[in-house]
């Protein structure tokens, strides 16, 4: 297990590794796959909701699904930079 | 080296390994499945745009039956407001007159009236509604009859609309 040298005043400590990274990238995908599915799900929900004329549930579930795309782009946004900063310290390594 | 020297010229040209044209990196799958959230999003968004805009058309007044044709505990079947919407119009032991769609709102069935247990029964998979409200009893359905918004003006019940 290969421990990346981090630059003076990080944040970080030492634990984090390359392979700590890859099962973090990678638990990180799987969370975003199930909020897209949790958001499938919504679709299904609201459409059906639309052809039972049940107008009250359009608006929450459309509000949830927001939530949900801002997570899922908070999560790509942190484990890209939190990638990006693993091997810009693996070059420096 | 041998190997080099027999390597076809096009390989250098073209480097990439046909299994790994396809290749698609963990970023690339984390950035397409934030695509398709934002894709969801704007299907969503769509939905509740079209459910809050829609107005339902006015539905036309029909006479359905006569009072004195729909004896207590009887009941009646109609269509409303085409051709193609058969509904049922029943009458309570307790004089009160109710009118739902027939359609089952399982997989769409004709209910039956059963007025010793005051109940629309769905024949196909046992499902049950309600005589009063059309709200399911039994079964497998979930969403209520829609109801049919019936009026009495003089001797006659009119279907003024329909209220899902």
């Amino acid at each position: 297990m290969a421990t990346i040298s981090l630059p003076r005043g990080s944040r970080c400590s030492r634990v984090e590794t390359h392979e700590q990274g890859s099962t973090l990238f990678a638990a990180i995908l799987v969370l975003i796959a199930t909020l897209v599915v949790i958001q499938l799900w919504l679709v299904a929900a609201a459409l059906d909701a639309l052809l039972a004329n049940q107008i009250a549930v359009l608006m929450p579930t459309a509000l949830s699904s927001i939530v949900l795309f801002v997570l899922s782009a908070g999560l790509l946004w942190y484990v890209t930079s939190f990638d990006d900063r693993l091997r810009q310290w693996g070059r420096h390594d | 080296m041998r190997d080099e020297a027999n390597r076809p010229r096009w390989r250098e040209d073209f480097p990439v390994r046909w299994d790994e044209d396809q290749y698609m990196t963990r970023r690339e799958l984390a950035k397409f499945l934030t695509l398709g959230s934002g894709l969801l999003v704007a299907i969503n968004a769509l939905i509740a745009i079209v459910g809050l805009t829609r107005t339902s058309p006015r539905l036309p007044e029909r006479r359905v039956a006569g009072i004195d044709e729909l004896p207590p505990g009887g009941s009646l079947l109609f269509r409303y407001p085409t051709a193609d919407d058969p509904c049922i119009l029943v009458r309570n032991a307790d004089g009160r007159v109710d009118a739902f769609s027939q359609v089952c709102t399982h997989l769409s069935c004709a209910v039956v009236h059963r007025p010793s247990q005051g109940t629309l029964d769905c024949p196909c998979h046992k499902g049950s509604f309600s005589c009063l409200d059309g709200r399911p009893l039994a079964g497998p359905p979930t969403r209520r009859l829609p109801r049919i918004a019936i009026e009495r003006h003089g001797d006659d019940l009119v279907a003024t609309g329909i209220e899902v």
